[in-house]
């Protein structure tokens, strides 16, 4: 469970103190669903899920975390001088895995179908191969509830269908607060959200009713 | 997965640091050894070649002995200690501005980068000082230190300091980015005064108590003193003075980063 109190964020700019992106969250994220985060681009979606994922701090307000929550996936967190195992092989010792590195190196590396890429630096991979292995990594791990900032299957049709299946088996199985762009990959994999409109979160059992919500707003 | 259910719920805090400190500390010695093509020889490379040139100039050229000590062995001790200090301070600053794409775990704090920079930069300076000090010692020079204790306190003190100096100029640089600048400029003469290359014994007061003021220039003279027990140190130095620079100034760094650790990573 996630416990989201009076959270307040803006950013620093070159003039002083930006305007509020959030102002005044509050939230209770259970543990078995699926949260899919709505708004228009710039309400604070990224933004938000940096808090919750702990890597990004509030002005105001707290984050409580009584789970095991995965990183923000998707966006970076690689090192591009090193290769993807050595990638692989940080991430696990941080998460506590130097026992069992090796199963879950070689997890990563057929999952991810790199090949002897994997031994590669990371500034030589193509984006595919990079998001592969983005891909890869946010499976090998197991967490109570999943981050899921715009993680996208890139590769051919096999690895896709192989990568959707993974992922909608690991969102069976866990909670996942998720941000994608695309409305068809929020329905298929969440029943819940949150549309974040002006800086305040609203609550939605059902996602299709958030999406009304959004669509009222943009036509309004 | 399906070891899922007997893992532990949550890690042990002092568990997941220990975790990130090894992690990090593999990492960097992987950044700092092979980085580039022979990363690693250059490391070894430049403090020899440095060490090379003066000590040719020093004692081919100008002199035998500086304050009644063999001059190979004085200038060699002097360069590995505020190579120690310089090395140690100069990569901690950068820490985290370098270890960026790994605080996307939220379990990497900004303080962890720089603790295994610093002791790596330990790690690495052993093996180099012990390399070059074996290879004087089989040219004939007496390289093995009378008071290894002495010593070991000396460079331990200045390697403190090194850490303290970084952790507060990574902060203020956060802070204020011109002082980036500031701080180079403060670097720079400090190889001079420090007394690396010339016996800081040789001034006279009033104006050694000025260069004494330096608190480098005590661990270096502490280090020289525990090779050469019969070497004419500056008489004003002492432990204590540089010790209380080290504690204060790490102290000062954690308290610095424990207010503002927020900053340094937050956009």
């Amino acid at each position: 469970m996630i416990v989201i109190e009076d959270l307040h964020k803006r950013y620093k700019t070159e003039h002083g103190p930006g305007k509020w992106v959030l102002r005044g969250i509050d939230l209770t994220i259970p543990r078995h669903v699926n949260v899919g985060l709505i708004g228009a681009n710039g309400a604070g979606k990224s933004t938000l899920l940096r808090i919750i994922g702990g890597i990004d701090h509030p002005n105001k307000g707290r984050v409580e975390r009584r789970c095991r929550l995965s990183w923000p996936m998707g966006q970076g967190g690689l090192e591009p001088t090193l290769t993807g195992r050595q990638n692989a092989k940080f991430v696990c010792r941080v998460h506590g895995h130097q026992g069992d590195l090796l199963d879950r190196l070689s997890f990563v590396r057929d999952f991810s179908e790199l090949g002897e890429a994997f031994d590669e630096p990371l500034n030589t991979y193509s984006s595919g191969m990079r998001s592969r292995l983005q891909f890869a990594l946010s499976l090998a791990f197991d967490f109570d509830i999943y981050i899921s900032d715009e993680v996208t299957a890139a590769g051919d049709a096999a690895f896709r269908k192989k990568a959707a299946a993974a992922f909608k088996a690991m969102a069976g199985r866990a909670g996942l607060i998720m941000v994608a762009h695309d409305e068809n990959t929020l329905r298929q994999f969440c029943q819940a959200a949150v549309f974040l409109y002006q800086g305040k979160a609203h609550w939605f059992d059902a996602i299709g009713e958030a999406f009304k919500a959004y669509k009222d707003t943009i036509s309004a | 997965m399906s070891q899922a259910a007997n893992m532990p719920q949550t890690r042990d805090p002092l568990a997941v640091t220990v975790s990130v400190w090894q992690a990090i500390f593999l990492r960097e010695a992987l950044d700092r050894l092979f980085d580039m093509r022979a990363a690693w020889f250059w490391l070894l490379a430049e403090p020899v070649c440095h060490i090379g040139f003066m000590t040719f100039v020093f004692a081919v050229i100008r002199v035998r002995t500086v304050g009644n000590a063999d001059v190979v062995i004085w200038i060699i001790v002097g360069m590995l200690a505020f190579f120690l200090f310089r090395r140690t301070a100069v990569q901690v600053t950068y820490a985290v501005d370098s270890n960026r794409p790994l605080f996307t775990y939220r379990q990497v704090k900004p303080f962890d980068p720089a603790i295994a920079r610093a002791v790596l930069e330990a790690f690495l300076m052993a093996i180099i000082s012990a390399v070059i000090l074996l290879t004087v010692a089989l040219l004939g020079h007496a390289a093995f230190p009378d008071d290894a204790l002495l010593v070991m306190q000396a460079v331990f003190g200045l390697w403190l300091f090194g850490f303290g100096y970084g952790l507060v100029a990574s902060v203020l640089m956060e802070l204020v980015p011109e002082m980036e600048h500031v701080l180079k400029i403060l670097m720079m003469p400090l190889y001079i005064i420090s007394g690396v290359i010339w016996p800081l014994a040789s001034v006279p007061q009033p104006y050694r108590d000025i260069l004494m003021i330096n608190p480098i220039a005590h661990g270096l003279e502490f280090v020289r003193l525990g090779f050469l027990p019969y070497y004419h140190a500056v008489p004003e130095i002492s432990m204590v003075y540089l010790y209380a620079w080290a504690t204060v100034s790490v102290f000062l760094g954690l308290m610095l980063y424990r207010r503002f650790a927020v900053w340094l990573v937050m956009k």
